[in-house]
């Protein structure tokens, strides 16, 4: 085995760390520690010079090991291994001691974080002397790709793809394709008719090759990993038995939406007994086929409009729904334009008028007379059947916040803003393809932020409603997101797996099969015949369970091995 | 002087490692005591980590993971979780007192919480002193 030479660099990080550690007192302890053949400190290691310091000291002095003690690796060991990288030394043969996060932002006595500081080099300084080189894998990449839901989501990532000239496999569960979007009369806050939008989509869906749409068809089975998935679909309506069949695909894109909430969970609102209570989907319903009218057949000469039903409240959903506000606006005026002499009260929480055109939505909407009632997120309006007298439907009783009153308004019709909700088989799709989901049920994202539409599990992105409430713009925006994202990687063409997995000893694996079950990701094969199991390094995750699971000590966890864990936990003892 | 126990701490990346980092980022003080050891999932946490820091004189060892549901591996914590009870055997066998290795589930938002149970741990790791490890466990670490 080659000599070590470990470069040893400590971070003043301006004055962040130097303030409370002595940088040179660790800096000079470090330079005597065996196999250290150099040790620098730096006001600030991540900067052009820091880094070029490691780079020459690599080149010139043949470091083959380098260990910087300065902030948090999730803050720059990316940049370091760079460094190494440019250095011409393999970037896994580096290490970070976290001196900032860990130590000096957190501790006053200098004294005290200068030795903790020097403890926590000492295990970075032993653990890299047992790393070892990594190089990334490289895989194919399947061009093809598989969309799961039919909504708007689904057909708008489809088409994107489809049009790049990919194949796209469109699987919705029900028997036509629409989504959601399908049930909805016109649009806010521009109007724009819901089925223009849909059949835009439609028909250049029939006009693109690549696409087969399937029906009936839900995904079974996912295996394998980013680029090289196998499904299994199963297709059937019930009238005769189902059938299945496997495709290979590269990606995933998930698109399954959401389900309206169910408006007779809240009894008081008297949804499913009271004739002329319906839900938001219901009276989309009639403003589609030009009849707005009561149970009786006659057209409502009140109508109250109730926000928030199922969401934001502790004893449902504790989300806003996003677009049940807008909507709600959107029947007043569709009202007052079919029923000039209707009277429309508007029974709200807060008016939630964000997103573009919207606030200018509010206000045209608040000139056609509508009346806004305020009431409280924890007292809900009641609804009751009015007597013979009193010449309506309905009553509703509101404790109204802004005039702190208790008003009693009359109803022909009461619409209930029903709030979205993941679907009932959220949970199974998310468990098919390996993705999590919130204490809602909506899937998680990579980072909120700045990894809107991929997943943890690479080769899987979330588009649209599945993810959480939105509304069409925002939907389309994600699909078509998610597209460019397997796009992109489709146009690299092959893809680059990281060094850093499990990799089990055949030697050693006794075939015991314990790993098998394990592994959260099925990415730990046995093979029958020569009864080992071995890791497919893509599938694999690292993240260790496996490991640390052996009966026989047979795995070995690349970047994280015992050897490497025993030799740093003797270094911050020492 | 007073006794100042030695603590190594093993945190999973996603969630309590980068708790211990906003503890940091937001300036939340607490004992020194403690010396962090990364790993990617509370799962990989060998029952050996743990036994071999005690055995190198280690006063207390602390196996942070992330909250139950909300493991970045979907279920790894869970896995610890159950093996946690089975080495607490094994170290009480070993007369190793039940407040010297705790495991507990911090996400990556709380950094106070992390910082109260480092405070937490290094008052009461102070109180009972330094480690005495029973010498079998010494060498049966060491025949490894």
């Amino acid at each position: 085995m080659e000599e070590l030479k470990i470069g040893f660099y400590v971070c003043n990080c301006g004055t962040n760390i130097a303030h409370t550690v002595d940088v040179e007192g660790v800096k000079e302890v470090a330079a005597q520690w065996p196999e250290v053949a150099i040790a620098r400190s730096y006001r600030y290691m991540c900067s052009n010079p820091g880094q070029e310091m490691i780079v020459n000291d690599i080149r010139e002095l043949g470091l083959n090991r380098v260990v910087v003690a300065a902030c948090s690796p999730r803050m720059h060991e990316l940049t370091f291994r760079n460094a190494c990288r440019l250095g011409g030394l393999n970037p896994y043969l580096f290490e970070m001691a976290n001196i900032r996060e860990q130590c000096s932002w957190v501790h006053t006595d200098k004294l005290v974080a200068t030795e903790k500081a020097k403890a926590l080099a000492r295990g970075a300084v032993n653990r890299v002397r047992h790393h070892e080189p990594l190089d990334p894998l490289s895989a194919e990449m399947c061009p093809e790709t598989l969309v799961l839901g039919g909504g708007i989501a689904g057909l708008t990532a489809a088409l994107e793809l489809a049009l790049a000239g990919h194949p796209v496999h469109l699987v919705e569960k029900s028997d036509r394709l629409g989504g959601n979007i399908a049930r909805v009369d016109l649009t806010a806050p521009y109007f724009y008719s819901a089925r223009d939008l849909l059949a835009d989509r439609l028909t250049r869906l029939r006009a693109t090759p690549n696409v087969s749409v399937h029906l009936h068809t839900q995904l079974k089975n996912l295996s394998g990993f980013i680029g090289n998935y196998t499904a299994t679909l199963e297709t059937g309506n019930g009238d005769s038995a189902p059938r299945q069949k496997t495709i290979h695909i590269g990606n995933v894109i998930v698109a399954t939406g959401y389900k309206e909430f169910d408006a007779s969970r809240i009894t008081h609102y008297g949804y499913g007994k009271l004739p002329n209570v319906i839900t938001s989907f219901e009276f989309e319903q009639m403003l589609r086929s030009g009849r707005i009218q009561t149970q009786s057949g006659r057209p409502p000469r009140y109508v109250a409009i109730i926000h928030c039903v199922g969401s934001r409240n502790r004893e449902f959903h504790s989300y806003c729904s996003r677009v049940c506000c807008m909507t709600a606006l959107k029947y007043a005026r569709e009202l007052k334009s079919a029923l000039p002499e209707c009277y429309v009260s508007d029974i709200y929480i807060d008016m939630h008028a964000f997103g573009k055109g919207c606030e200018d939505f509010y206000r045209k909407s608040s000139e056609v007379k509508t009346l806004f009632l305020m009431y409280g997120k924890n007292e809900q309006p009641v609804i009751r059947k009015a007597d013979a007298k009193d010449d309506c439907e309905m009553l509703i009783e509101v404790d109204e916040k802004l005039s702190g009153e208790r008003i009693e308004i009359p109803a022909d019709m009461v619409i209930l803003m029903v709030g979205m909700e993941p679907r009932p088989d959220a949970g199974e799709v998310a468990h098919l393809v390996n993705i999590s989901h919130d204490k809602d049920g909506w899937f998680i994202e990579s980072h909120p932020k700045l990894d809107p539409v991929a997943t943890t599990t690479e080769g899987i992105y979330i588009a649209g409603t599945c993810a959480a409430p939105k509304d069409i713009p925002d939907t389309v925006a994600q699909a078509r997101a998610a597209a460019a994202r397997i796009l992109a990687r489709i146009a690299k063409g092959k893809i680059e797996i990281d060094g850093v997995f499990a990799e089990v000893d055949p030697e050693r694996c006794s075939g015991c099969r314990m790993c098998n079950e394990l592994c959260p990701y099925s990415a730990i094969e046995f093979d029958a015949q020569a009864k080992r199991s071995h890791v497919i390094p893509a599938v694999c995750k690292a993240c260790g369970c496996c490991v640390a699971a052996c009966p026989s000590g047979a795995i070995k966890g690349r970047h994280f091995t015992d050897q490497q864990i025993y030799a740093q936990i003797e270094g911050v003892l020492a | 002087m007073s006794f100042e126990p030695k603590i190594v701490g093993f945190l999973c990346n996603w969630c309590s490692y980068t708790g211990a980092d906003l503890a940091g980022t937001s300036r939340i003080p607490y004992p020194a005591n403690v010396r962090i050891i990364r790993v990617m999932c509370s799962a990989r946490i060998d029952p050996t980590f743990v036994v071999q820091a005690l055995a190198q004189g280690a006063d207390a060892v602390l196996i942070c993971g992330c909250h139950p549901g909300d493991c970045h591996y979907s279920e790894g914590n869970y896995k610890a979780m159950r093996r946690f009870p089975l080495l607490k055997q094994l170290l009480k066998a070993y007369g190793v007192e039940d407040d010297r290795v705790r495991q507990t589930w911090v996400s990556a938002s709380e950094g106070q919480r992390f910082a109260e149970i480092v405070t937490d741990l290094t008052e009461r790791v102070r109180a009972l002193g330094p480690s005495r490890i029973h010498p079998e466990l010494l060498n049966d670490q060491r025949e490894r």
